[in-house]
């Protein structure tokens, strides 16, 4: 066994990398959920009846919540992919 | 005077102890192998002390109980209370524990401690330990030339143990290399006079070898030949624990002021352990006979007993002064002082960079966020006054537009002042804290590092811009033109409603309120630009503020545009997660922008 495989099989014995990546995937996935949640509950806000003022408000972040949420599925993706 | 002959003086006698006996020569060496062996096995725990331990640490020392037995299993698995030390001081130092958890680890460590000498006397003395010291030291040093930085820790920690390991196998072949040209057993001295000698001895053999580990490794080996009798061996490991604290006290001297008043609770800690063990010293030996007898070591196993005194004597030392801890705590609060002699008083100061949070890069990075921190609270407390706004009411609930009617002062604050006391220096020693932390750090780290100094600058640039804003509006605030007072008005909500984001952004755990809160900010920002959205051509052209207003009015636009750019950008770097950044870029601001012209 070469060093460059010895090295390899104790990295993946000891699960080294995947602990790391698996961590930040995790995390990643937990604020998507928690976004997804608020986007539901805006929706929910936004059938109720609002003056113009917090409509508007709303409507904001939930454009904004769009974008993040696109943002995080990407990043997701390219954990995915490695 | 004293510090420069010790060390010739050392060299000396030990020059002197090889030329006269090459048994000598076997143990020193054993000793030292030994010693490099846990500076191997230092080094290879703090290559994992960026993010794991910390959690740990973090996580398992908001109870006493808890922080005890941190201190235990740390010192436990990794065979050095020193790394510990250093660790709770970098800690203390970087403000993530308080001094109660601090002294509780070290109350656990020393009990750790004791593991050294159950494992030696256990398994060191009886097994030939030296032939697994070589396999791990080819393992050790192959990984240690490996990039990968858990490799290398481990490498090292390999390293560490095969020295360790080496360094008693050196030390117990001397030691029966020596019996057979000198008896020490002879020397042996009884009663209170001998006990006296070999606390003294102990003391002495652990100041000059900077660990009281090593000592108690060298007296078991001692012990297993019969070089020293059985009491001598307790009184010399009662000097080895008030040996370490002294190490402990000399180097906290360079230390900030935790690291000193940790030493001092360590200090306190095993003079009054070992007071109270020499008073009592008949009763602890009885009992360490019992117990012995119960758990099956045998009446002449000399080496398992001392373990067991050892054990005995820490764990009654920590039970005694648990439940004085806070008082110990406050003493050491009250009589260790910070050096208030630090230049002018009014001038404010790093409160968490120091040497001691040097030694762990995770650590200097945590100390330079919250130093960070500090310097944005004092920028908030200018930006806030510039504005003519309370604080106070900006973290309140209480409506903006109520909050913009409270003037902070009925003239505009001395912000060139203000900037002197409390951002100047702090600035700078921000700076140079973080030059000096970067040359311990990994490439990661250092872009990182770099991030912060970004933040800072960007409290600083945002605090100076400030400056110039607050010269118009103060005056135009409060103007009796209706129009450039409301445009000035506008100005001290939006920042106003920066501040309060971002001051609920640094309270907040929910990640999602965080990047809303910083990206509705992002576009609320845009409202700035008064020459894109046409609000100045539109006073300008129906004559309803003068020109000089108009310029007045661009210029100031400019500087809020400025300050809150700075300020997300800041809070982007000190409160959001290197792995979330999910802001969003200037395109996806135009878009919600357009999308909102469109409505």
């Amino acid at each position: 066994m070469s060093i460059a495989k010895f090295i390899d099989s104790v990295k993946e014995s000891l699960g080294l990398d995947e602990f790391k990546k698996k961590g930040k995937k995790k995390s990643i996935k937990t604020l998507l959920k928690k976004l997804e949640d608020r986007r539901e509950k805006i929706q929910k806000a936004l059938g109720k009846k609002l003056d113009k003022k917090e409509k508007k408000a709303l409507s904001e972040e939930l454009d904004i919540i769009a974008l993040h949420i696109k943002e995080g599925e990407k990043r997701l993706d390219r954990f995915n992919n490695r | 005077m004293l510090k420069k002959i010790f060390l010739p003086s050392i060299l000396l006698v030990l020059a002197y102890g090889f030329w006269i006996s090459p048994d000598f020569k076997e143990i020193a060496a054993g000793v030292a192998i030994f010693l490099f062996g846990m500076i191997s096995l230092e080094e290879g725990f703090k290559a994992f002390s960026g993010g794991t331990l910390e959690n740990i640490l973090q996580k398992s020392t908001d109870r006493l109980h808890k922080s005890i037995s941190f201190g235990f299993v740390a010192t436990a698995i990794m065979q050095s209370s020193s790394l510990v030390s250093v660790l709770t001081i970098s800690f203390l130092g970087a403000g993530l524990i308080g001094l109660t958890q601090g002294v509780g680890i070290i109350l656990g460590a020393n009990i750790g401690t004791t593991t050294g000498a159950w494992l030696m006397a256990g398994f060191g003395l009886k097994v030939k330990i030296s032939a697994y010291a070589m396999p791990m030291l080819v393992f050790g040093v192959i990984l240690i030339f490996q990039k990968s930085k858990s490799l290398k820790g481990i490498g090292y920690v390999l390293t560490g143990l095969g020295f360790l390991f080496l360094g008693i196998h050196y030390m117990k072949e001397g030691f029966e290399a020596f019996k057979a040209s000198i008896d020490l057993a002879s020397l042996a001295v009884d009663g209170l006079k001998g006990l006296f000698i070999f606390i003294g001895i102990g003391i002495l053999a652990t100041v000059v070898m900077q660990s009281s580990h090593a000592t108690i490794v060298l007296i078991l080996a001692a012990l297993s030949v019969g070089q020293i009798t059985y009491e001598n061996a307790l009184a010399l490991t009662i000097g080895a624990n008030i040996g370490t604290t002294i190490t402990a006290v000399i180097g906290s001297l360079s230390s900030n002021i935790d690291g000193k008043r940790l030493a001092g609770a360590h200090f306190i800690f095993n003079v009054t352990t070992a007071a109270i063990a020499v008073l009592i010293m008949d009763q602890i030996m009885y009992a360490v006979d019992v117990i012995s007898t119960s758990i099956g070591i045998a009446e002449d196993n000399h080496t398992l007993k001392l373990a067991v005194f050892d054990s005995l004597f820490k764990i009654m030392g920590v039970v005694l002064f648990i439940p004085f801890i806070g008082k110990l705590v406050s003493f050491l609060e009250n009589t260790l002082r910070s050096d208030s002699s630090k230049g002018d008083k009014d001038i404010d100061h790093a409160l968490y960079l120091n040497d001691s949070v040097l030694e762990i890069p995770a650590t200097a990075m945590a100390a330079l966020t919250r130093e960070t921190r500090h310097l944005y609270d004092n920028a908030f407390e200018i930006i806030a006054h510039g504005l003519n706004l309370h604080r106070a009411n900006i973290v309140s609930t209480m409506d903006l537009e109520e909050v913009i009617k409270v003037s902070y002062s009925q003239n505009a604050v001395d912000i060139d002042d203000f900037y002197n006391r409390r951002i100047k220096s702090l600035y700078g020693e921000i700076i140079d804290f973080a030059s000096r932390a970067q040359s311990e750090m990994t490439p990661e780290d250092i872009e990182s590092l770099y991030q912060l100094k970004l933040a800072n600058r960007d409290i600083v640039e945002a605090v100076k811009d400030t400056k110039h804003l607050q010269k118009n509006l103060v005056k135009y605030s409060t103007s009796t033109n209706e129009h450039i007072k409301e445009q000035y008005n506008t100005i001290r909500i939006g920042l106003a409603e920066l501040l309060r984001n971002i001051d609920i952004i640094g309270t907040s755990d929910e990640e999602d309120e965080i990047i809303l809160l910083l990206s509705k900010a992002k576009v609320h920002t845009e409202r700035y630009d008064i020459l894109a959205n046409g609000t100045l051509d539109n006073l300008i052209r129906n004559g309803l503020i003068s020109n000089e207003m108009g310029t007045s009015l661009m210029n100031d636009s400019a500087y809020a545009y400025d300050i809150s750019k700075k300020l997300i950008a800041m809070a982007e770097s000190i409160f959001i997660d290197v792995d979330n950044k999910m802001i969003l870029s200037d395109e996806d601001v135009d878009s919600i922008l357009e999308k909102k012209d469109d409505q």
